[in-house]
């Protein structure tokens, strides 16, 4: 390895490492602390404690069939979608891009309320037309349940997983697919024999950023779980620091342990899994361009699927949030609610100071931080995939590392950091935490982007006598924009309604929207919670129409 | 004599009002008072604060979870910025124990009950009273609950919804309450425990989420606080008369120890306390307080017995969450 990528790898692992590292010492001091703080003396009673619950067997069980669940609904639905609008003549295609990362835009409190509010088996509206279409007398849909869980997370990470499928499927080499029907394979073969295989880093990729994320959520465990006494590690952790006045978050730190050790070794997993990546490059130096598959008379049929999917999972949420925000208080739709509908939570959300603040502060973090944290990933991810060294493990561990973390204390983790740097109480503790947290947002996408593209452009690039900047920005940055628009999305979207770092780290001057949204949310004010949720999805949605035509601009020619 | 106890007086108000005065006028040049608590909509009260005496009041909202870690991480960096805190009393109690609360007796505290002085940091301002609220387009006010013995009726089986009993602090000491305020014997309080658990309600992770439920007749009834009948209006919610008292954790506030800004903190405090910001928690946002004379404007709520819980601690918090979590089948 020459010794100006080993520099680049050392100066990165530097970098994250620093961003990553720090809060999670803390965490991990925290858990051997005997006080509330992460100073203290040592003791190992906090893992005796977490570890000996009897309940924590059955939590287990739980969490697996949650986490496993979900990822595999989200990665699925995102590559059927992710298919039908990068690989087929599906019609619409730019409105089912856009529909496919809507729920990433909602704040999950939001979007599991409003499938509460559907599926609940006392008045959910779903349960309610099925009761009176076939004369039920019990509903048939329990929403407080294992599977509704599993539904509703596995939408919420959806979006993840689709901004990590479809720019693989974007760039796809057409020759592969002609090569299998030349030798006689159908479509349905060649999907399952070529296609989808040349995928599995992106494929594989989804799913563990699924798993990771579903283990460390928190919104729909403490939604739709809770209610239903279904409990998994997340709402375990909450009941540990929540019972009592002394919130001890280094006996969550205890268990959240075991939550970084897994999501550790699942990356290893992983990167054993995708080691021989040559194999999956498909854009060399030949000119490419994907193939789109006519579907012929499946084309409206299929189409009648997608626009029922994207009707019944996101519309219809979104819709339901709407609603809410109009109506005076939580009412199930009826002559009255109509009648008493208002823009008066709109007009209260558009007077109230700290939310004009928070809207404005979220927007500059959403923009600001996602244009950094692209950049930063750029380098990892190209370090990752390109540079392959034992020290480029150690960079993809941690890139992960406060990420995989749970989301309810590694927001502590990172304010014992701060307050021992200038930098507490101020808008650049949210962003630098923003980064350092959800940089794997930004890395996986352009990894699997990276994957894709064959070293001997870079070498013939370098070998005409381009610098390696140069052939970055000429060679390989354009034929990586669809992972970096995927990228800026994810991270953009991801920092605009940012909860966990923002609630603990916010002070006056630095509220952000979901921490507004978390304040409505304590004191049960769904109709302002549905207004500022609402004009969150308009700031996302605008930011993804942006980046998906800046994008569009510096695509490489001919795709 | 008595010319010299008038001189006396007389002498003891001026310093007073000449102490207040003083403090006022330092307060007014540090400019703003940082007040950390987990209340609702108290922004009107800080608006009014700037406005009667020209000194900011800046607002910092945790979460009751995440109050003790924030502000003694802050506290132990030499970086609290708050200069007055508020929260429930078990929470500042804690505090004092660690150091972060200065001594402050407040004179617009001298109308209170003396019980409200609880030592010479703490000044309790009100109570965050629980009671049954329900909906009254769905259940007539003749068939809600009279004792807190009927929530154990089978007619309310899976309408019910409650905060999590096996975690929420305040369910947690409002149950342990009503054994040691309202049933004759323990064996008569596990029976209306057991009845409650058998009636299936619905768990959430705080009060908060308990209206809504309600509101859309998912649910017909709830363990919550009645103030969300001021805050969620015009939803169809009222609050069940019962025969015995509502109880509630006292709620309190105190001025930090080596506040940034500590006149501006005793000035908030002074405020806080006064008729006009008791007022308006009470009529904008439902809020019990304890300054005499001053009721949420809830129907029938000036003439109801409101009494503080007994502060339970954090080991007997884990104990009986423990206990309610088998009771309550919550796994």
């Amino acid at each position: 390895m020459d010794t100006g990528r080993s520099k680049l790898t050392w100066s990165l692992i530097l970098i994250v490492g620093a961003l990553t590292v720090c809060p999670v010492i803390m965490l991990i001091l925290g858990s051997f602390s005997e006080g509330l703080t992460a100073f203290g003396s040592f003791t190992v009673q906090k893992y005796v404690d977490a570890y000996t619950d009897p309940a924590l067997a059955g939590i287990i069980v739980n969490t697996v069939v949650f986490v496993l669940g979900s990822s595999t609904l989200a990665t699925t639905l995102a590559l059927f979608l992710a298919y039908l609008n990068n690989r087929t003549d599906i019609p619409c295609k730019f409105l089912f891009r856009i529909i496919s990362i809507i729920p990433m835009m909602i704040p999950h409190v939001l979007f599991s309320v409003s499938w509460a509010l559907l599926l609940n088996p006392s008045n959910g509206l779903i349960n309610l037309v099925f009761k009176q279409a076939f004369f039920l007398e019990s509903a048939p849909l329990n929403i407080y349940s294992l599977w509704g869980m599993i539904l509703v997370e596995g939408l919420l990470d959806l979006p993840i997983a689709y901004l990590i499928i479809a720019p693989a499927m974007a760039s796809f080499d057409v020759a592969l697919e002609e090569s299998s029907k030349v030798c006689g394979a159908g479509a349905w073969r060649t999907l399952l024999r070529v296609t989808l295989p040349v995928l599995r880093p992106a494929i594989l990729a989804a799913f563990i950023l699924g798993v990771v994320r579903s283990l460390a959520s928190f919104a729909v465990p403490s939604v739709i779980g809770m209610p239903g006494r279904v409990y998994v590690l997340a709402t375990h952790l909450y009941q540990m620091i929540s019972t009592g006045f002394s919130t001890d978050y280094g006996k969550a730190a205890a268990v959240g342990m075991s939550v970084l050790a897994a999501s550790i070794t699942l990356i290893f997993i992983y990167r054993a899994m995708t080691a021989e990546s040559e194999k999956y490059v498909t854009i060399s130096s030949r000119g490419y361009r994907p193939t789109v598959v006519p579907l012929k008379a499946a084309r409206i049929p299929l189409f009648a699927v997608v626009a029922l999917l994207s009707f019944v999972l996101i519309v219809l949420p979104v819709a339901v949030l709407f609603y809410t925000s109009l109506v005076p208080y939580s009412m199930v739709p009826s002559a009255k609610a109509f009648s008493l509908m208002s823009w008066k939570h709109w007009i209260e959300v558009l007077k109230d100071p700290i939310s004009l603040l928070s809207l404005k502060n979220s927007l500059y973090l959403g923009v600001g931080g996602a244009t950094l944290g692209v950049a930063l990933s750029v380098f990892v991810a190209y370090t990752i995939v390109k540079v392959k060294t034992k020290a480029a493990g150690i960079l993809e561990s941690l890139s992960f590392l406060s990420f995989s973390f749970p989301g309810i204390v590694i927001g502590v983790g990172f304010m014992w950091f701060f307050v021992r740097t200038p930098l507490y109480a101020t808008i650049w503790a949210l962003l630098i935490g923003y980064i350092a947290t959800y940089l794997p947002y930004g890395v996986r996408p352009l990894a699997s982007a990276f994957i894709q593209v064959h070293s001997h452009l870079e070498e013939s690039s370098l070998v005409c006598g381009a610098g390696r900047m140069t052939t970055m920005r000429r060679i390989i940055i354009p034929l990586l924009v669809p992972g970096m628009v995927s990228g800026w999305i994810l991270m953009a979207t991801m920092f605009v309604r940012e909860l966990t770092l923002s609630v603990v780290l916010s002070r006056p001057g630095t509220e952000v929207l979901a921490v507004q949204i978390l304040r409505f949310a304590e004191d049960g004010l769904w109709g302002r919670l549905s207004a500022l949720g609402i004009m969150m999805i308009f700031i996302s949605t605008a930011l993804v129409l942006l980046a998906t035509l800046v994008g569009s601009r510096f695509k490489p020619a001919g795709t | 004599m008595k010319q010299i106890m008038v001189m006396i007086v007389l002498l003891a108000s001026f310093t007073v009002a000449h102490a207040a005065e003083d403090v006022a006028v330092k307060a007014k040049a540090e400019g703003v008072a940082t007040f950390y608590a987990n209340i609702t909509a108290v922004e009107p009260i800080m608006e009014a604060f700037q406005a009667d005496t020209g000194v900011k009041g800046q607002y910092t909202r945790i979460s009751t979870s995440k109050f003790v870690a924030t502000i003694l991480t802050e506290f132990e960096a030499g970086k609290l910025m708050a200069d007055v805190v508020q929260g429930p009393l078990p929470v500042l109690e804690i505090l004092k124990q660690k150091g972060v609360l200065a001594p402050y007796s407040s004179p617009a505290a001298a109308g209170y009950p003396e019980w409200t002085r609880k030592d010479e940091a703490i000044q309790l301002f009100g109570i965050e009273y629980v009671g049954l609220i329900y909906n009254k387009d769905l259940v007539k006010a003749a068939d809600a609950p009279k004792r807190y013995q009927d929530l154990a009726d089978p007619k309310w089986k899976d309408k019910i919804v409650m905060a999590n009993p096996a975690n929420h602090a305040t369910t947690i000491s409002w149950l342990v309450g009503l054994k040691e305020n309202v049933f004759s014997s323990e064996d008569e309080w596990r029976t209306f425990l057991k009845g409650l658990a058998a009636n299936k309600p619905m768990f959430v992770a705080s009060f908060g989420p308990t209206p809504a439920p309600v509101e859309s007749g998912e649910k017909l009834i709830a363990i919550s606080m009645p103030k969300y009948i001021i805050t969620k209006a015009p939803a169809p919610l009222d609050w069940a008369r019962l025969e015995q008292p509502l109880f509630g954790s006292p709620r309190a506030i105190a001025v930090t120890a080596n506040a940034p800004h500590p006149n501006a903190a005793k000035l908030f405090v002074d405020y806080w306390l006064s008729a006009k910001a008791m007022g308006m928690l009470a009529t904008d946002v439902g809020e019990y307080v304890l300054a005499p004379g001053v009721f949420p404007p809830i129907d029938g709520m000036d003439k109801a017995k409101v009494l503080p819980i007994r502060e339970l601690s954090d080991e007997e918090i884990q104990k009986w969450g423990t206990e309610f979590q088998a009771i309550f089948d919550v796994k």
